[in-house]
């Protein structure tokens, strides 16, 4: 079977019936594996379309959880299930669960550690508190705002009080959650999530292939939320120092957050500070300066010295690109899609207004992005497939064209494959103004193809 | 990727039921057993299909069954139509299967399990209409038209499923405002079945409730069975599990009536 791969989550739908004969044969460890290196950041089985389940048919899943968890380091677990379903998994595993379970997979986006999270109003209950307590923490880890609730009345009370909440949180437990490097993205920042004592051990836990393609697609201020950090040894001190030596190569900043010294040589300070590392108190020191965040480079892209040029590897493949997009795009509409002209220059866009952009990176043997502009409602057009209903909801609309761009990048790489070119993809991207996107192109060279479908127009980006 | 135009192509291209069949199931509606047996013997591969079907073991048969006068006789009428129906589907049936993994033995052992366990599940509800008992022969049309439709497509179609979640029969919706269950109603009326068999295996698809109640009951009790025989591992390994959507509200109300007859154990 395979997942479904969205938000940096990977979910499989099993339907109808799991028990011990048929769950190894819904869900195998290849499967799994290859979930994995898609560079998910938590894998689920989502229980929403089974009617019947017993231990037996649950058992075969946890054990490839226990397997994936020990290699990888991903979260793992069940999602969308009723009161009835969660009753029958405690009552199966009672005091021994070691994966997570989300009501939703709403619930389970809030926790996934890889994604830009909007500041959410999230009530939790947990009749455990060591869960309460776990939840709010990954919560406030993740950008949200969590309110807990300490008994069952309270928690009632509250869940009534209509628009207070953007998500209430309950049947929800969490596992022993995965102890790589949290990450996640604000604005043009990305934020990573470190704790305890980092000695040699933080370069494993590091997304190193991550981190790069960030660099790659544009992002140019990276920060450590430091604040669980203990101390740290001379291991990590070298893995700091290389990164931020790294990161000056394309004019990124990388800054530690909420990191104290008590425990840490001084030294150490002046050594991560000689390499650019900047060091600030909160986290609001930088998010909340507009001024600041300018000169970090969060809000602009093109401040980049380096400034990397289209080569004639990824100009060869030219013609795949194009194809990917053209086929994807005829794929979704069932329309005739056409190109009508192309050039080699910065990025153009006459008309900024109205419209909407998505881009998506790739790596490997050759690398560069790939960016979709289009009017807002040709999107809605291009998207109707994945859609299925007439939405002005601008998030809804973003997020399918995520999609698209992503099944573009899958296209791109298998068509790159049969010429024996190996890529990987990165998740896409979306800007929901031209502005943002052109912070990102707008000093870049690329080539610039202008492709319709029934008459409407958009624009095809591929730069590096 | 799919467009109407291909659609219709694959309906033209369904060849009118062979005048064997036309007469056997005339005389099967008539209650005409051995006429309808001695028109079959006329048709080798009837004949070999009905022998191959009815001793697979879901027909509980001890000895082997081989003369078609001996089957109908055991089958009797409404079973036999049954059996006659789902061999007509069988000449849809591609000869290599694209989009799933399937051949022409899994392919009977579906009919089979899902003709019998529909005969209980008739039996359990007092029915005894000859159509309805039909009616489940058409459901694996879907399937046959899945593969027919998307076959040529399918990394497209791993593409899109890759990175949402959408079935089969909800991308051909949105692609040509027909669903699979639609090209079902097309065939069975291509075919000249009784209208009451397309409007259950309609129900069936757990998107369109019948407005008829007992249509519409049928529809649930087939939309379960069908997903009960897709869980099973011989047809999750086919890749069919997951090729149109599974309405688990639709079906919860007789769920615990299906699972005792069945006899699920939770």
């Amino acid at each position: 079977m395979r997942a479904v791969v969205k938000d940096g989550i990977g979910v499989f739908t099993p339907q109808g019936f799991l028990d011990g004969d048929t769950s190894h044969v819904f869900l195998t460890m290849d499967d799994m594996e290859a979930t994995v290196k898609l560079n998910v950041c938590m894998i689920l089985v989502s229980l929403k379309k089974v009617i019947f389940f017993n231990r037996n048919g649950l058992d075969t899943f946890v054990k490839l959880f226990e397997k994936i968890k020990a290699h990888s380091h991903i979260k793992v677990g069940f999602c969308d299930y009723d009161i009835k379903k969660f009753n029958a998994i405690n009552n199966f595993y009672k005091d021994e669960i070691a994966f997570s379970l989300f009501a939703s997979y709403d619930i389970a986006v809030l926790f996934a550690s890889n994604l830009e999270h909007k500041q959410l109003n999230v009530l939790i209950y947990n009749m455990d508190k060591s869960q309460r307590s776990a939840m709010a923490i990954e919560l406030h880890d993740n950008g949200h705002n969590p309110i807990i609730t300490q008994s069952k009345e309270e928690f009632k009370k509250k869940k009534n009080l209509e628009k207070t909440y953007d998500i209430i949180i309950e049947h929800t437990f969490l596992g022993q959650m995965g102890a790589n490097i949290a990450t996640r993205v604000t604005g043009n920042a990305i934020i990573y999530t470190v704790s305890s004592f980092l000695d040699a051990e933080v370069s494993n836990k590091f997304d190193i292939t991550y981190h790069t393609n960030s660099l790659n697609v544009g992002f140019r201020l990276f920060i450590f939320d430091a604040y669980k950090v203990v101390s740290m040894n001379i291991h990590a001190l070298n893995f700091f120092s290389k990164l931020s030596a790294s990161a000056a190569e394309y004019n990124a900043t990388i800054c530690f957050v909420g990191l104290t010294f008590e425990k840490i040589q001084l030294s150490f300070k002046e050594t991560l500070e000689d390499s650019g590392i900047l060091f600030f108190d909160q986290m609001d020191d930088i998010l909340g300066n507009k001024k600041l965040l300018n000169e970090l480079g969060a809000s602009s892209a093109a401040n980049g010295k380096l400034k990397r040029v289209l080569n004639k590897g990824i100009v060869s493949e030219l013609p795949q690109f194009i194809e990917a997009t053209v086929a994807t795009i005829e794929m979704m509409t069932n329309a005739k899609a056409q190109k009508d002209s192309a050039k080699v220059d910065k990025i153009i866009i006459e008309d900024t207004t109205d419209k909407i952009a998505s881009s998506i990176g790739f790596y490997g043997d050759i690398d560069g992005m790939v960016i979709l502009v289009f009017p807002r409602e040709i999107a809605k057009k291009a998207c109707s497939l994945l859609i299925g209903e007439e939405t002005n909801d601008m998030e809804q609309i973003l997020d399918t064209l995520a999609e698209l761009v992503n099944i573009v990048g899958g296209k791109i790489k298998t068509l790159l494959s049969e010429e024996h070119i190996n890529v990987s993809i990165t998740l896409p991207r979306t800007y929901n103004d031209i502005d943002s996107l052109l912070e990102i192109t707008q000093e870049r060279k690329g080539v610039q193809v202008d492709l319709s479908f029934s008459d409407d127009k958009f624009l095809f980006f591929l730069t590096r | 990727m799919i467009t109407n135009q291909k659609i219709n192509n694959f309906i033209e291209k369904i060849p009118p039921a062979p005048k064997a069949l036309q007469v056997t199931i005339a005389l099967l509606n008539q209650g005409e057993l051995i006429k309808a047996a001695q028109i079959a013997e006329t048709d080798n591969a009837l004949k070999s299909y009905l022998k191959n079907i009815v001793n697979k073991p879901i027909y509980g048969f001890r000895n082997e069954v081989t003369e078609v006068s001996q089957i109908f006789g055991i089958l009797g009428v409404s079973s036999s139509q049954q059996t006659v129906y789902n061999y007509m589907m069988t000449l849809l049936s591609p000869d290599k299967w694209i989009l799933f993994n399937l051949n022409s033995v899994k392919f009977y052992e579906l009919q089979a399990k899902l003709s019998r366990r529909w005969k209980t599940i008739l039996n359990h509800l007092n029915i005894t209409d000859i159509d309805i008992e039909s009616a489940v022969t058409l459901l694996p049309a879907s399937i046959i038209v899945a593969d027919a439709l998307f076959g040529e497509k399918k990394d497209d179609v791993e593409l899109i499923r890759g990175t949402t979640n959408i079935d089969l029969n909800t991308i051909l919706s949105r692609l040509c405002n027909n669903d699979l269950f639609d090209i079902c109603e097309k065939i069975a009326k291509r075919w000249d079945m009784p209208p009451k068999i397309a409007k259950i295996v309609q129900a069936s698809s757990g998107i369109k409730p019948s407005d008829n109640n007992e249509l519409n009951t049928l529809g649930k009790w087939m939309h379960l069975l069908l997903f009960y025989e897709l869980s099973q591992p011989m047809f999750i390994e086919s890749g069919l599990n997951d090729f149109i959507e599974f309405n688990v509200e639709y079906v919860e109300d007789i769920y615990e009536e299906f699972a005792t007859l069945i006899g699920i154990e939770s």
